[in-house]
């Protein structure tokens, strides 16, 4: 390569988008060439500026911006109905008295005359959801159907009470819902002092399937980054994650004590790593250990 | 994040209108969102207006995703159309001053969600703040197009071809875009450096 095309590929060299033959072209070039040497570390120490440029998101912040738009449009299927209920005044009472009309011809038209009747179907549904199981007709004209009813429960307490760490630890398990588990590792995090819930914690670091569960498992596990437990999972996750915040968050937690046995774990991830800001975070806690990037 | 299959259940039940599906998704996402706002805009108002308005577009427009690409690609293509118009605002009305004026006297915003750690060394104190004022001034000189496609690649660490799906545009154009934008910083920041 000559020199001003190896100049001009320098910055996607930094960004890891050249090809490996450019890579290691611009690598050969860069070793026998001071001008260009010169160029590369100057480019280098501008991307390493940059890094340090980054704003962090206030604290407190996310959790303001969530608790706006919940009280902004998150109950879904409210639009229509919620602005004709709070802004049509003038048409509601000429309008609400010709529903009332109609929702009484076409519920007569449909149920027919009541009956009380043992058998009359009643259904309330509150609270209930429900799945049917099996329909028959019988004999007498009656339609039998059998369903299976889920009933609502709210239950209230302390953190401390046993009954409420269960049921969050059973939350924390429940694969349905990132969202239920998201808020459950968020409370289960201020006990993480318990067995139970620290492992709980791991396990969700470790396995959960939603990034954003991982993370709160995460910022919850902050305070045990000593424990020997917890830094053997955690190097496991900055090894095999998937997401790169999640990866980003573990160095975090793990660079937060100082510990040489995470040196190869560090080199190692530097080697594969492909995303630049996580290997940059590598880097940096690499170099604040003063060890080499690589293992050679 | 959830596997493919699993957002896949989420954002079809939160089509259906399923409130929990909604947000679970959005807290899937909302953090690199608001992480992106807040990096671009350097402001915590700009940043929490990104985030409502992308998370209310999303939500009146859900129905109508078809899964053509990922959801990630979709937000962000509303995340940063959002960002795009708040840059090209700023760019018209020539950049807000860094230094407001409140009631207990003049205040650098930038010192309130700039850098942390104590500054032991007033010297080097000072040096940084100086580089960070280049810096700055390097990101307020990239056309809004420029500053975006840098932000994704450098801040957020996607890649190009990524970069160009959710900008509607080729790989080759972010790479030429990216080009520019390290060419800029390293005409201002080179002597500093």
């Amino acid at each position: 390569m000559k020199c001003e095309e190896v100049v001009e590929a320098i910055p996607l060299y930094l960004y890891g988008e050249v090809s490996p033959a450019t890579e290691e072209a611009i690598e050969h070039h860069v070793a026998g060439c001071a001008a260009c040497a010169k160029e590369f570390k100057l480019r280098k120490a501008i991307h390493s500026a940059l890094d340090a440029h980054e704003v962090s998101v206030p604290a407190g912040l996310l959790q303001e911006c969530r608790g706006e738009l919940s009280r902004r449009e998150m109950t879904p299927r409210r639009g229509w109905l919620h602005d004709f209920l709070h802004d049509g005044f003038n048409l509601r009472i000429p309008l609400g008295a010709m529903a009332l009309i109609a929702l009484g011809y076409f519920a007569a038209r449909v149920t027919g005359p009541a009956t009380d009747g043992p058998n009359q179907a009643s259904l309330e549904n509150a609270a209930v959801s429900s799945a049917i199981r099996a329909i028959e007709t019988e004999g007498s004209g009656n339609i039998r159907i059998s369903l299976d009813e889920i009933h609502r429960r709210e239950v209230t307490g302390r953190l401390d009470d046993g009954n409420i760490q269960r049921l969050l630890l059973e939350a924390a398990r429940q694969e349905s819902n990132p969202g239920v588990r998201v808020e459950s590792m968020g409370v289960l995090k201020e006990c993480a002092q318990s067995s139970p819930v620290r492992a709980a914690l791991l396990n969700a670091a470790a396995h959960d399937p939603d990034a954003g569960v991982r993370l709160k498992a995460l910022e919850g596990l902050k305070a045990f980054a000593g424990d020997p437990a917890v830094r053997q999972t955690l190097a496991q996750v900055l090894l095999h994650d998937d997401n790169p915040h999640v990866r980003i968050e573990t160095i975090d937690v793990l660079t937060s004590q100082r510990d040489d046995a995470m040196v190869g774990i560090l080199q190692d991830v530097f080697q594969k790593e492909d995303n630049h800001y996580v290997r940059n975070k590598v880097r940096n806690a690499l170099e604040g250990m003063h060890a080499t990037l690589g293992t050679f | 994040m959830a596997s493919q299959a699993d957002e896949a259940t989420l954002i079809r039940a939160a089509q259906r209108g399923d409130g929990e599906a909604f947000e679970a998704l959005v807290r899937a996402y909302d953090q690199n969102v608001l992480r992106i706002a807040m990096n671009l805009l350097r402001s915590p108002e700009d940043a929490r207006d990104i985030y409502q308005e992308a998370f209310l577009r999303v939500y009146k427009n859900l129905h109508a995703f078809r899964f053509d690409c990922s959801f990630h690609t979709w937000l962000y293509r509303i995340v940063t159309n959002i960002c795009l118009d708040h840059l090209r605002k700023r760019k018209v009305r020539r950049e807000e001053p860094t230094v407001v004026e409140t009631p207990d006297g003049l205040l650098d915003r930038m010192e309130q969600v700039a850098q942390t750690g104590p500054a032991a060394d007033p010297e080097r104190h000072a040096w940084n703040r100086q580089l960070q004022e280049r810096i700055s001034s390097a990101l307020e000189d990239l056309s809004p197009r420029e500053r975006m496609v840098f932000e994704l690649r450098h801040y957020q660490g996607l890649r190009l071809r990524h970069i160009g799906e959710i900008l509607g545009t080729s790989e080759e154009a972010a790479k030429n875009c990216l080009f520019r934008a390290t060419q800029k910083m390293r005409t201002i920041l080179g002597e500093f450096v």
